[in-house]
């Protein structure tokens, strides 16, 4: 019955995180750019686009990932559109990205002391100019580490695509473990797979963290 | 061909939706208190470097925050009975909750223990108390305090995760979701009036944490 | 015409009535210390003069830009108005120098060549011509303080207002800039300054006014106050400060 051999093993699973891999960038890519829009409307002046990215916002945190995607695969089948669990995974995993990163950077833009705001203000700039000049520019400074640390929900958050059939590291596993009644081992390496992406980026958050604690400001 | 909406078929069904509520909120309490309890033995642990636990807590805190919540339960439920070891799927989601929610309630609880000001701890000490006093009686109820907000966050965070549990047949509300539209095929209306019911218990877990947390700890605190 | 002219001022903060009917003329050159205990108002006063807060009635001018109750579009009043605060507020991503220069590339649309001249001329009014490409956290109190005014004098307004500029320094670097604000007011600069320094308020002031409870309790010449206030309160105030 073990005609798959532990290199069989490992070189689907390889192939799998692959996937996961590329989910986890478009994600995070099409979701920052969503987020950007998500962090505009949540600091918006006026009160109906910021209402509207607080729902948004309030939604996919308040919800299961694992819902946000069944209601996308089946809801697009419901107006006639065929959505491949490729599509649905993408979609889903962008939206709950963007809602996530919208809100983490508002969080930073809030950061920002309001002697800075005041200080724009009294040199007669707009407020687009001093969200250019003055706020973006240290908010963003204050937003790396958390957005890095983001990118670890994210690729974790792929494998619960696999529930939708999008085969990538966990799916792979999952079929790997049924073929070779090995799941000790099989699960095992799917975890050190994923530890293996997500520790860096882990890492990495914490040390952008402690350099921007421990330095000055620019 | 417009599609007709057809909520009430997912209401036929109340009782296996009722039912699946109860459990997810019994499988989040036993994940949030085991969780809690194991966070508050890391956390000191880690803050207070008591060797060997610290790097024990270490390597299991970074272990579990590095790794799918789904992978760990698959590697609990499936994984585990080759070793020999006999679970079923309720002890397998409850053991997996209360692992994972550890693991983040002991990296949040260390933070607010390593803010304790250093003076309460000098003033405590020159009152001659032992550790065990000073963590229990000064140090504890600030930090965790401090810190409820986060963890109340985590809790709901691993009970909106818990919806995985339906992967391994543990009969959460998803499973009953899951169940429900292989019966009434409406696939979508069951599972959007599933996600408003996740929506709705998220709001009341932390709602219910945020003032039993006040209630508990800021009386002892004071 | 006076250069700044406040009109039946009213300002409530939920229900606490804050401003209670402040009537103020202030002539171009004029130094205006504004005096009280915290709480009295002086603060927000000088915050609605370039509309940092609003006001609920009454109407303020400043060099024929007048604004009214809850106005919004403020830019206007702004180029007019330098504002100089407590907490200094100086940009920590941007240099001394770019700090000083952002507001005119940006808002004034000078050629760079020109804001950079500029700001090194503001630099050096403030006596940090060498200071241009230092971030603030590379600088004292009182060096970033300095700078904070060189950025406003950029603007070249027609007031510059001064909340409180040095309560947030360390003792020793009060009088660095005390003494760039004394200059200031040598050229003949306007200054509306919310201020504790009691000593300054007296040898530099041209106007003396003391809040007290939201109101202007006693305005006039600062020696004549000091030496002879016509109020209990006023009377107390002053020894309580000294």
């Amino acid at each position: 019955m073990n005609d798959i051999s532990t290199w069989d093993i490992a070189r689907n699973l390889l192939d799998g995180a692959l996937w996961t891999i590329g989910l986890s960038l478009t994600a995070f890519i099409l979701g920052g750019l969503a987020g950007l829009v998500v962090l505009f409307a949540r600091i918006a002046k006026s009160p109906l686009p910021r209402r509207l990215a607080q729902g948004y916002i309030e939604i996919f945190q308040g919800t299961p990932l694992l819902m946000q995607l069944f209601i996308i695969f089946f809801g697009g089948s419901l107006i006639g559109l065929e959505i491949s669990p490729w599509i649905a995974a993408a979609l889903g995993l962008t939206l709950f990205t963007s809602a996530y990163l919208g809100e983490i950077w508002r969080g930073c833009v809030e950061a920002v002391s309001k002697g800075q705001w005041e200080a724009s203000a009294s040199l007669a700039m707009t407020h687009v100019e001093q969200m250019r000049h003055v706020i973006l520019p240290q908010a963003l400074r204050i937003a790396i580490a958390p957005t890095v640390g983001f990118s670890v929900q994210v690729v974790k958050g792929t494998a619960v695509t696999s529930i939708i059939g999008f085969v990538e590291l966990t799916k792979t596993g999952s079929m790997l473990a049924n073929a070779t009644y090995q799941p000790f081992l099989v699960f095992g390496l799917v975890a050190l797979g994923y530890f293996a992406l997500c520790y860096p980026l882990s890492a990495y958050s914490r040390i952008l963290e402690r350099k921007i604690h421990g330095s000055r400001a620019h | 061909m417009a599609y007709a909406f057809d909520f009430s078929s997912v209401l036929e069904y109340r009782e296996a939706l009722v039912d699946g509520t109860l459990k997810t909120l019994g499988l989040t309490a036993i994940g949030a208190v085991f969780g809690l309890a194991i966070g508050i033995l890391g956390a000191v642990s880690r803050a207070w470097k008591l060797a060997p636990f610290d790097r024990i807590f270490a390597v299991y805190v970074e272990l579990i925050r590095n790794t799918p919540f789904l992978v760990q339960l698959f590697f609990i439920f499936f994984g585990l009975p080759s070793l020999g070891v006999q679970i079923n799927e309720w002890q397998a989601a409850i053991l997996a909750m209360v692992i994972n929610l550890g693991a983040y309630s002991t990296e949040i609880i260390r933070a607010g223990i390593e803010a304790t000001p250093k003076g309460q701890i000098e003033a405590a000490q020159s009152l001659a108390m032992t550790r065990a006093q000073l963590f229990r009686h000064v140090v504890l109820p600030p930090a965790l305090l401090k810190v409820w907000p986060s963890l109340c966050s985590q809790v709901v965070i691993v009970m909106l995760g818990s919806s995985v549990c339906s992967q391994i047949a543990a009969e959460e509300l998803t499973f009953a979701a899951n169940f429900i539209q292989s019966r009434n095929f409406r696939a979508f209306e069951t599972y959007f009036v599933v996600t408003g019911m996740y929506f709705l218990l998220a709001l009341a877990v932390r709602q219910v944490m945020i003032q039993a947390g006040q209630r508990l700890i800021a009386r002892r605190a004071k | 015409m006076a250069l700044v002219h406040i009109d039946a001022l009213h300002k409530h903060f939920g229900s606490n009535h804050v401003l209670k009917g402040i009537d103020l003329d202030i002539e171009e050159g004029q130094v205006i210390a504004l005096i009280g205990r915290s709480g009295s108002g002086k603060s927000t006063l000088l915050r609605t003069i370039n509309g940092l807060e609003s006001f609920d009635d009454g109407c303020i001018e400043v060099d024929g830009e007048r604004i009214h109750p809850h106005e919004t579009d403020l830019r206007a009043l702004r180029q007019k108005v330098g504002m100089v605060f407590q907490q200094f507020n100086l940009f920590p991503h941007l240099t001394a120098g770019q700090n000083v220069m952002l507001a005119t590339r940006v808002v004034k649309k000078m050629p760079e060549q020109e804001a950079i001249d500029l700001a090194k001329a503001m630099l050096l009014k403030v006596g940090l011509q060498d200071k241009f490409d230092s971030y603030p956290d590379q600088l004292s109190g009182g060096q970033q303080q300095r700078v904070a005014i060189a950025r406003a004098l950029a603007m070249q307004p027609r007031v510059l207002l001064c909340d409180e500029i040095t309560s947030a320094l360390d003792p020793e670097l009060v009088n660095e800039v005390l003494a760039v604000v004394k200059n200031l007011a040598a050229e003949g600069i306007t200054l509306i300054m919310v201020t504790h320094e009691m000593r300054f308020a007296r040898e530099v002031g041209d106007k003396l006014v003391f809040m007290y409870q939201g109101r202007i309790h006693e305005a006039g010449d600062p020696q004549e106050l000091f030496a002879n206030p016509q109020t209990p309160e006023l009377a107390s105030f002053i020894g309580s400060i000294n």
